[in-house]
């Protein structure tokens, strides 16, 4: 009798891959159903976390390209809000999709979408908290980032196609200049829902620095800000909408 | 369904009357409408996030009594449970207190990868020494009891030595597990296997018995001209199924029903018509019940 494990890898081999010459044909179609259950509701998770990617290029090619995408590579985890991570990667290394230059971007900018619709609840750090803060600490400070944050930089306007395509709004599509050039952008989780905003250079590699832990002074290195006006007003947009909920200075005690 | 009954408290227990499974698309029907439903299951895993996916689910809590249906803790897995996915379960189960927790017998993760269906298992001594195994284990980690629902399956294993029916009564003999019985995974396994429907329902403990399912399946012809009965959870409950639903309730009495419907999920309305139809089978078991007392 074969053990469990022998089993189960036993028939994921044959759910994966169907033997070429097929001895028990009424076998096969019974693997067949299951497959076209896993395929689909991976294909539907697909679906859900890239709208705009979808409208783009249509169902069947949509379905065409996730259906090799799934085969490559299955969910690592049961929870499928988190599966499609790499599909925007697959799609540019997707000979059919080399037509449509900008849905690498649009479909990175989808998944920064459901990763901020998905993400765990954490609250922004505590103004009184920041507030006790020494002034020579300030420098060395390190934050972190709330978890729906994403900070992304495309070669092409990903912000606008992609509001554009949801919208079904086809002038504002007709608008749009492909060689504007990059655009880098804050997402985020507000109470009203996800955001999807524009940030200048200088304010998208900072936030982009502190976000990877970087410390305050390490961050602001080589930046051109405009005024220390902007600066201040742009950390205390940064700490009152909650997008960082942690912070630390070298010898603090908490983390 | 009468008001009161949709008036929860955190340790209500869910009453022995009709849910329905809540989707995405009716989500905010429900919360807007507060239909006359007395409770409601969603699937665990459509939950471990934050933001207002979440919120709409604390909504529901605050006006029905919850029931957490998991689909992927993969209780058959033979390497062992995902700790990982069990600690975002158990942190589900600990802010939502839901009446009900319940997962499946069937496997979906192996080598790290998650094979999004409840794939079948080989009913074996080593089988159910694993399931009983991952039960216990989720039940500790929860810190209650969990139910267990019966499988639909298509594929036999040459290999199984304990039938299915006796595989899940040993399961809840052994772990105090609960079971949910889906009636109609129960009608399209004994079809497409045949087995008898009866003798499956008869061998399950009725004091086990936590919850009952029921949805609709689809029927294909394969090749071979065999008839294949597929549980796709897409359309109404099929007739046979109320019939062997009504068959449970005679042996197992009264108990929580819910009406499931997974593929191109209809207007509300419809879950709504099915669930009266299952009001009134449960309403008439405990007609039937009290007369014989």
């Amino acid at each position: 009798m074969p053990a469990l494990l022998e089993t189960q890898r036993s028939m994921r081999s044959r759910l994966f891959a169907p033997p070429a010459e097929d001895r028990d044909a009424s076998g096969e179609e019974l693997f067949a159903i299951y497959r076209a259950t896993i395929v689909s509701a991976l294909i539907n998770a697909l679906r859900l976390s890239y709208p705009a990617v979808l409208r783009l290029v249509g169902l069947e090619f949509f379905e065409g390209a996730a259906s090799q995408f799934v085969g490559a590579r299955l969910p690592s985890s049961a929870c499928l809000n988190d599966y499609g991570e790499h599909f925007g990667d697959f799609l540019l290394q997707f000979p059919p999709a080399a037509s449509v230059p900008y849905l690498c971007d649009v479909a990175r900018l989808e998944w920064a979408v459901n990763r901020a619709l998905h993400a765990g609840d954490a609250a922004g750090i505590d103004a009184s908290r920041l507030a006790s803060l020494d002034d020579k600490k300030l420098p060395h400070m390190r934050l972190v980032a709330h978890p729906a944050v994403s900070l992304l930089q495309f070669k092409f306007p990903a912000d606008l196609i992609w509001k554009a395509v949801l919208d079904q709004d086809s002038e504002a599509m007709a608008c749009i200049d492909l060689q504007s050039g990059p655009v880098r952008i804050l997402i985020e989780r507000e109470a009203s829902g996800v955001q999807v905003r524009r940030l200048d250079q200088w304010a998208w590699e900072l936030t982009r620095a502190l976000a990877l832990g970087e410390p305050l002074h390490v961050a602001l290195e080589g930046l051109a800000v405009p005024s220390s006006e902007a600066l201040n007003a742009l950390l205390a947009d940064h700490l009152t909408s909650g997008r960082f909920i942690e912070f630390s200075c070298p010898g603090d005690a908490h983390p | 369904m009468s008001d009161s009954s949709r008036k929860s408290s955190m340790s209500s227990p869910i009453p022995a009357a009709a849910g329905i499974g809540l989707r995405f698309p009716h989500h905010r029907q429900v919360l807007e409408s507060l239909p006359p439903v007395a409770w409601f299951e969603v699937h665990t895993e459509n939950f471990f996030g934050g933001g207002s996916v979440r919120q709409t689910l604390l909504n529901v809590r605050r006006h029905y009594p919850l029931s957490l249906h998991g689909v992927g803790l993969s209780l058959g897995s033979a390497e062992g449970l995902d700790a990982q996915h069990l600690q975002r379960v158990a942190e589900l189960v600990r802010d939502f207190e839901p009446s009900l927790v319940s997962e499946h017998l069937s496997w979906s993760v192996l080598d790290g990868e998650y094979l999004a269906d409840l794939l079948p298992l080989p009913m074996t001594d080593e089988a159910l020494q694993v399931v009983c195994r991952h039960v216990e284990q989720t039940q500790e980690t929860l810190r209650r009891q969990i139910l267990v629902e019966n499988p639909s399956s298509y594929l036999h294993f040459a290999h199984s030595t304990i039938p299915e029916w006796e595989f899940i009564a040993e399961l809840a003999r052994r772990t105090g597990c609960g079971l949910l019985c889906d009636v109609n995974n129960i009608y399209v396994s004994a079809s497409n296997h045949g087995w008898d429907a009866k003798v499956y329902l008869s061998a399950l403990p009725a004091e086990a018995i936590g919850e009952i399912h029921l949805a609709g399946h689809a029927v294909r012809t394969l090749g071979s001209g065999r008839v294949i009965r597929i549980d796709d959870h897409g359309s109404r409950v099929a007739p046979e199924v109320w019939a062997l639903y009504e068959q449970a309730l005679r042996l197992f009495g009264p108990k929580p029903t819910l009406i499931e419907w997974d593929t191109g999920v209809p207007a509300f309305e419809i879950l709504l018509d099915e669930a009266r139809s299952a009001s009134g089978r449960l309403q008439a078991t405990r007609s039937a019940h009290a007369c014989a007392a």
